[in-house]
């Protein structure tokens, strides 16, 4: 398995912060994980993945993803990358109200050639369910259904990473389910995945890694095991003492 | 009312760029607008109070030298005269200095002062011996002759010298650059200065009220009647006069108040589309206003006052300013009336301006400001962002069908995405590249007819002749001369036409006299005796049309003439005729052309042969190069139009400016997704000023017609204002590429508008702005 | 308790024979408890003791007797299904205890120790999540209701754990 991200000695300072973000933070994924990055608000996790997504600069600390160095991309390189390389998924989607479901899917692709990316990208709706809402509005769409078309955009480029940052935080229980269920479904397809949360119950549902941040240090990094389980070995239920 | 204010000024402080944008515009229309008032108030008819001053002549009349002096005193009573001056004995000067001849009429008068055209001393003093004489003031200055300069008189056999003692303003004079002028000598001096046939006398009348041009033509008629029939050689009335003077100040008032009122205009367009983005970008705030207890009109106050606050700042400098930039053009319009300048301006006119201004700004502020008011306050806090514009999917698909890059195509969308705000930039834009293809037009329209006028291309020589020196031997002489190609000779005499109170300005042309120049409006050159041409001017005052034949009337024989064809003549505002030198009736007394326009061959030199001729006898003759500089007024025009030009189009600038300030503050979100989703700085950069480039673009198309309609509406305007109706050729003063080349200067400009705000854009912080929800 | 009062919950559908208990007992429960079937019959000849369930047809070979529900059985099991679980709350795991030990033993090692739950929960939290996950996939809501109250148990836990951990920390910077 090839190393994907690594972070090596990550220090971010925000000017007038008291203590970093981030303090010496060091870290690799694997190609192929699905990794999650749990921890309070406040802990530095959304920090750690604007920084593997090259949204953002290290105070200190190399970060390289793919064998490229971030540090030494300018603007424009780092825009190419992540247009390129990262898929990124937000909690508050992030559409663009004045274009169409199809064009905001087929922006990362159109930023990149002018070939016509309109065959894939409808491929993708189709795939992810929403191949009907093509040429609706964000503003028409449930919030389930601008998430998936969030993810649709991401994917859009086959990028090397998908990373999401709380992507059932602003969905009910039912829309979160699909969208998790979604990236499961990546994965198992073979995409490498960074999810952040503050949700323990969803770091664990489909990760099998869980790294644990609070206050800017990385204090467990849990590799699950993912054999399954018989039901009686994961409850239980006490009633009557065993019995004579 | 405190709390309004503070928070107003709080705002303020946060949106400077946006007060600065209100400030400067705000500043170069309110600036523009005074000026305009402050010249149409103070320059309403100054020449009439100078007239007044100065008891300005209402008709001057000439008589021959044979009419009877002692008669001629009688007539100011015959007539109705209430005052009168002279009769002055008069003759036609030609003077050498420094090389170059000139002409003037000499009259002879021993006292400046009287009942009647009081000359006004400038410089100097009168003359007290025969050997002096008087100039205006507006020929010192043109020829730069001063007091002390001595001249040569050549136009008597004696070439005595005279000296300068005095300048004079002449309030029945015109200015220098336009009219032929006067100058005085003592009475006794002039039988030395001419010849018994070319002496003649000049009479000033004066009545008690200023009399229209009817009453002045009943007035020459009961002087015809009461004189010897064919005394009268010509006349000058006071009207032609003041409407000579006042063309000028008319056109730049005119000018310049049209300008001004497109500069308001588009500022206002400015005022309102910024105050609906601040409150569009304030949605969420000014529902926490009204729910922590500002009332409605509370709110509009907070948003009208940012807007007034920068506004009353920009009239306080503007106003002033604007007052101060018209005095120089007041400077110039006292001076050639001869009255001291003094600065004039009115205060309450001012302070009129000031609160006509900002009643104007604060109702564009005010009323977009009351959607502000309206709106409810949950409304307001659970929207968070007004609701966005939707429209431009049909302008991306039509970009993205041409091929365009992705950022383009985005931000073409964005132009349109909020109709009411591309409009009003649009109406930005095109009144700035109306007035910019006026400023190019209108000017070139100008330098075509003086060309017509001078002659340029047509004759490169200009000779003219003394009494002295005989006609025969000019076309000798310039015969001789290898290079010339052709010689025309021009003869002025004075001709009276039915209808026309004063005798009409009329030039006769010996020779091929087709190819000078003269525009043509309608009809054709004459081809032979008896055929006139006439400006629109003299064709509608006398109810002639083309085809008409009318009597007139030459040193008392009357002539046929017919009318062959409109041409295009500024002098006396349309006063001429044009005709052969045939037409004049044989024997006519004192009619040989006095002047000649010479056309050289092709690759000849001008000046050697200006020299040459001039060698033959230099001071009978004076031989000089066409001079096609462009008259003075006309430059200040052209100045003008400059300014105003460059003042709407920098509001124009403002309006996009501005226009895309607002549009990406609004969208920094989605610049933000944009950014993450991969798009690099410089195609933000380019996503904006695809935006301005189609505002720019439209806007310029659209105001490519209104330019040039403008510009044919303010050439017929000046035209007919000097008597004549425009010549095609003047209309259409640009070439089709120019047509292209404007609106595309346009879509540069913008794009150069754009970089600071695309700079802004594509730098946002995307984490900031993406995760601060 | 709830074994007992699980049968007479069954019984009251239709009257079953031993084995059936057995097997339709561990398929409600849905392989979290696993009961052998002499568990099964002390507590249906207890029931039967006690009157609340009554053998149908005649005695003879065990594995063959019809058991229902018999009158004082349902009220017994509508009793107890109206009385909600009061009383204290039960912590039967060992880690309460440990802490407090640990407490006192491990002088302000807590750490690991506490890390280490964590990890365990962390497993957990995940076994939960995909026995969840199949129960909705299985179509047994109601095992899967069930096994979600676990979970969320199990993330209660998590964060009992990480407050404690940002207790000792941040006393240990202070």
């Amino acid at each position: 398995m090839t190393e994907l991200v690594r972070l090596a000695d990550i220090t971010k300072v925000y000017q007038g912060g008291v203590t970093g973000a981030l303090n010496g933070v060091s870290l690799t994924v694997e190609e192929g994980e699905f990794t999650a990055v749990m921890g309070p608000s406040g802990s530095g996790k959304s920090t750690l993945l604007n920084l593997v997504a090259g949204l953002d600069r290290p105070t200190s600390g190399s970060v390289s993803v793919a064998g490229e160095d971030l540090g030494r991309m300018g603007e424009t390189a780092l825009a190419r990358f992540r247009r390129d390389r990262i898929g990124f998924v937000f909690q508050f989607f992030h559409l663009l109200p004045n274009l169409t479901v199809l064009e905001n899917v087929l922006i990362p692709a159109q930023l990149r050639s002018r070939e016509s990316a309109e065959v894939p990208g409808r491929k993708l709706l189709t795939q992810l369910g929403i191949a009907e809402l093509a040429d609706r509005y964000p503003a028409r769409l449930s919030g389930g259904q601008q998430q998936r078309v969030a993810i649709a955009r991401a994917l859009i480029n086959k990028p090397t990473l998908l990373l999401a940052d709380e992507p059932t935080g602003a969905l009910d229980t039912r829309s979160g389910d699909q969208v998790m269920e979604l990236l499961m479904q990546l994965h198992s397809q073979g995409q490498t995945i960074l999810l952040v949360t503050h949700d323990a119950k969803l770091a664990t549902r489909h990760a099998a890694r869980v790294i644990s941040v609070m206050d800017g240090k990385i204090v467990d990094d849990a590799r699950l095991d993912t054999a399954e389980r018989a039901p009686s070995d994961v409850i239980r239920l006490r009633g009557e003492e065993a019995t004579r | 009312m405190t709390a309004i204010l503070v928070k107003a000024i709080a705002d303020l402080r946060r949106r400077r760029v946006q007060a600065a944008v209100i400030f400067l515009t705000v500043l170069l229309s309110i600036a523009t607008g005074t000026m305009a008032l402050t010249l149409m108030s103070q320059t309403r008819d100054p020449y009439q109070t100078a007239f007044a001053a100065q008891k300005g002549a209402h008709l001057q009349v000439s008589f021959h030298p044979t009419t009877d002096p002692q008669l001629l005193t009688k007539t100011p009573a015959i007539i109705g005269a209430s005052a009168a001056g002279g009769p002055y004995p008069a003759t036609t000067l030609e003077f050498r200095h420094a090389g170059t001849t000139f002409n003037v009429e000499v009259f002879g008068r021993d006292n400046p002062a009287g009942d009647v055209e009081v000359l006004n001393i400038t410089s100097g003093r009168w003359p007290r011996a025969n050997d002096e004489i008087v100039l205006t003031r507006s020929f010192s200055e043109l020829n730069n002759l001063a007091v002390g300069d001595r001249i040569k008189v050549v136009s008597v056999a004696a070439a005595p010298t005279l000296t300068v003692v005095g300048e004079v303003v002449d309030i029945d004079e015109g200015s220098a650059d336009l009219s032929s002028q006067h100058s005085w000598v003592l009475k006794a001096a002039i039988p030395a200065l001419t010849t018994p046939d070319l002496l003649y006398y000049v009479m000033d009348y004066r009545f008690a009220t200023d009399p229209t041009n009817s009453q002045l033509m009943g007035y020459m008629d009961r002087l015809r009647s009461s004189v010897p029939p064919g005394s009268i050689s010509g006349s000058v009335n006071y009207l032609l006069i003041r409407n000579v003077f006042n063309i000028t100040n008319q056109i730049i008032t005119g000018v310049l108040g049209a300008f001004s009122v497109f500069a308001l205009l588009a500022t206002i367009a400015i005022v309102a589309t910024l105050v609906t983005g601040i409150v569009i970008s304030a949605y969420r705030e000014i529902g926490i206003m009204k729910a922590i207890g500002f009332t409605p009109s509370g709110v509009v106050g907070v948003f009208a006052l940012q807007i007034v606050i920068p506004a009353l700042a920009a009239c306080l400098i503007g106003i002033p300013g604007g007052t101060l930039i018209s005095q120089p053009l007041l400077a110039n319009s006292s001076h050639a009336l001869g009255l001291a300048y003094v600065p004039s301006f009115s205060i309450s006119l001012d302070l009129l301006v000031l609160a006509g201004g900002m009643l104007v700004v604060s109702i564009a502020a005010t009323l977009p400001a009351l959607r502000a008011g309206l709106l409810k306050p949950i409304t307001a806090i659970t929207n968070a962002t007004a609701p966005r514009g939707t429209s431009g999917r049909r302008l991306r698909q039509l970009a993205a069908r041409l091929r365009l890059p992705r950022p383009v195509v985005l931000g073409i969308g964005d132009a349109f995405s909020r109709p009411l705000r591309a409009v009003l930039t649009l109406v930005t834009v095109l009144l700035a590249v109306a007035t910019a293809v006026v400023a190019v037009g209108l000017p070139r329209s100008f330098e075509l007819i003086n060309n017509s006028e001078t002659g340029l291309g047509s004759y490169q020589v200009v000779v003219n002749r003394t009494n002295a020196y005989p006609d025969a031997d000019v076309m000798r002489t310039l015969n001789a001369q290898p290079e010339t190609a052709r010689v025309v000779a021009l003869d002025g005499e004075n001709v009276t036409v039915p209808g026309i109170s004063d005798p009409v300005n009329s030039i006769l042309f010996r020779g091929d006299s087709s190819r000078l120049g003269y525009m043509v409006i309608a009809g054709r050159w004459f081809t032979g005796p008896g055929e006139v041409l006439a400006p629109k001017g003299l064709l509608q005052d006398a109810h002639l049309k083309i085809g008409d034949t009318f009597t007139g009337n030459l040193y008392g024989n009357a002539i046929q003439l017919r009318v062959v064809g409109e041409v295009y003549d500024i002098s006396n505002l349309g006063h001429r005729l044009f005709m052969d030198y045939s037409t004049l009736p044989p024997n006519t007394p004192n009619s040989s052309p006095g002047q000649y326009d010479v056309t050289l061959t092709p690759g000849a030199d001008v000046n050697a042969y200006v020299r040459r001729v001039a060698a033959v006898q230099p001071d009978l003759i004076d031989v000089r190069p066409s001079n096609n500089a462009i008259i003075g007024p006309v430059k200040i025009i052209d100045t003008v139009l400059l300014v105003l030009a460059a003042v709407l189009v920098l509001i124009g600038i403002g309006g996009v400016f501005n226009t895309l300030l607002l549009n990406t503050r609004e969208r920094v979100h989605d610049t933000a997704t944009l950014k993450a989703m991969g798009m690099s700085p410089r195609q933000v950069m380019v996503m904006v000023a695809a935006s301005a480039a189609l505002l720019a673009l439209v806007g310029g198309l659209l105001a490519m017609p209104v330019g040039v309609e403008l510009n044919r509406v303010l050439n017929d305007v000046i035209s007919t204002s000097t008597g004549n109706d425009t010549p095609a050729r003047a209309y259409d003063v640009f070439k089709p590429f120019e047509l292209v080349l404007i609106p595309l200067l346009g879509v540069v400009v913008a794009v150069v508008a754009a970089l600071l705000p695309g700079r802004w854009a594509a730098r946002t912080n995307v984490v900031e702005v993406l995760h601060s929800e | 308790m709830s074994l007992k009062f699980g049968v007479l919950g069954l019984l009251a559908e239709e009257p079953l024979h031993g084995y059936e208990v057995k097997n339709r007992f561990e398929a409600m429960l849905g392989g979290t408890w696993e009961v052998n079937i002499g568990q099964v019959y002390t507590t249906l000849q207890r029931l039967e003791r006690d009157g609340l369930v009554r053998p149908v047809g005649a005695r003879g070979d065990r594995g063959k007797l019809l058991y229902e529900l018999a009158d004082p059985g349902r009220k017994a099991l509508e009793g107890w299904l109206a009385q909600p679980d009061s009383g204290p709350q039960q912590l039967h795991e060992d880690i309460y205890v440990k802490l407090l030990v640990a407490a006192r033993v491990a002088n302000g090692g807590l750490n690991p120790l506490l890390g280490r739950q964590k990890r365990a929960y962390l497993q957990r939290l995940r076994d939960l999540n995909r026995l969840e996950d199949r129960a909705r996939h299985d179509g047994r809501n109601d095992l899967a209701r069930l096994v979600r109250g676990a979970l969320l148990h199990a993330e209660a836990d998590l964060k009992w754990i990480d407050e404690l951990s940002e207790e000792l920390n941040s006393g240990v910077e202070k």
